[in-house]
């Protein structure tokens, strides 16, 4: 059996983003981090439209949902920095097509560009120790 | 140093870059922070808009610009809706007129408080809902049309306290939008 890892921390800086057309939501956010200098954040609001949406799938594969434009109607999500020097956001979500049905999974880096802005919040994340 | 290759039988779909009517801003991530983020619960009122039970409680604490989430909870009625391509080509896309959800469960929502346009404050909502007849939805909700049911709703409320939101035209898609500005927190 693995053992629990529990990080304590605080939350430091807030930063507020609206990310342009055709960028991608989760290469976005990181981008986001690098340009306030956040190494560690966690997503505390986010709404805006992907031009088409994709959601990765427990098989490894995925769904498209397309638009435009496929409005994100919930976000989850953090931003963590890895000992390789690379930003990595885990970005999971709902989002709802063309005729609001609604479709959920985790974003798949590089397969989501916003359609017309993507509004987020980031609260900077200070780690003091691994438990 | 090992190079390492991985392949996919599944390539993941190309993304579509679109054009819009308007000229490129090469500024892709307009981004401001502040020192630190208040945060504030939130009930809203029963029997009152959306609009109105976030915005005045907030405007009560100083609170102009802000990030919430709404946690769950019944609307008497409730009116959103969605993006399709827009018909005319003056955007990328175009809101539908609004669909009336009825009495309405809101799953999850999101909605950023800023200034809009016409001076007075702005709520952008996107929620994931379950409509009257059952079915479970998604959109842009319009907060003025949408009454909050006989039960407070919570909400957290992070604060953006060092700068300001605001609705400005935005040349490249042709619609107004959401933007962080430095400025005057009291204007």
């Amino acid at each position: 059996m693995s053992e629990a890892i529990v990080e304590t921390g605080s939350m430091g800086r807030v930063a507020y983003a609206r990310i342009a057309p055709n960028e991608d939501l989760v290469l976005g956010v990181e981008k986001l981090c690098i340009a306030e200098g956040f190494r560690n954040a966690f997503v505390r609001g986010a709404l805006g439209s992907l031009t088409d949406a994709c959601l990765g799938t427990q098989d490894g594969k995925f769904i498209q949902i397309k638009g435009p434009a496929v409005e994100i109607v919930s976000l989850a999500g953090e931003v963590r920095s890895g000992s390789d020097g690379s930003m990595r956001a885990a970005l999971t979500g709902v989002v709802a097509d063309t005729d609001g049905n609604v479709h959920g999974g985790p974003f798949v880096a590089g397969s989501n560009p916003i359609c017309m802005t993507f509004e987020v919040t980031l609260e900077e994340w200070l780690p003091a120790s691994v438990l | 140093m090992a190079v390492m290759q991985t392949t996919s039988t599944t390539p993941l779909p190309r993304p579509r870059t679109l054009i819009h009517p308007g000229r490129f801003n090469p500024v892709r991530i307009q981004s401001l922070h502040a020192r630190s983020a208040r945060h504030v619960r939130l009930l809203l009122t029963p029997g009152r808009s959306l609009y109105q039970s976030l915005v005045e409680p907030l405007l009560a604490l100083g609170i102009r610009n802000a990030s919430t989430t709404i946690l769950g909870g019944y609307f008497a009625r409730l009116q959103y809706c969605v993006a399709p391509p827009d018909p005319t080509g003056q955007a990328v896309i175009a809101y539908t007129r609004p669909i009336d959800a009825g009495s309405t469960y809101m799953v999850f929502g999101n909605a950023t408080l800023g200034l809009g346009m016409n001076g007075r404050p702005l709520v952008h909502c996107h929620a994931a809902i379950r409509t009257e007849s059952g079915a479970v939805k998604g959109g842009h909700i319009l907060t003025e049309a949408s009454t909050v049911g006989p039960t407070p709703i919570p909400v957290l409320v992070t604060s953006l306290d060092e700068f300001e939101l605001r609705q400005a035209y935005d040349p490249e898609t042709n619609i107004p939008l959401l933007q962080p500005h430095k400025g005057d927190r009291h204007v």
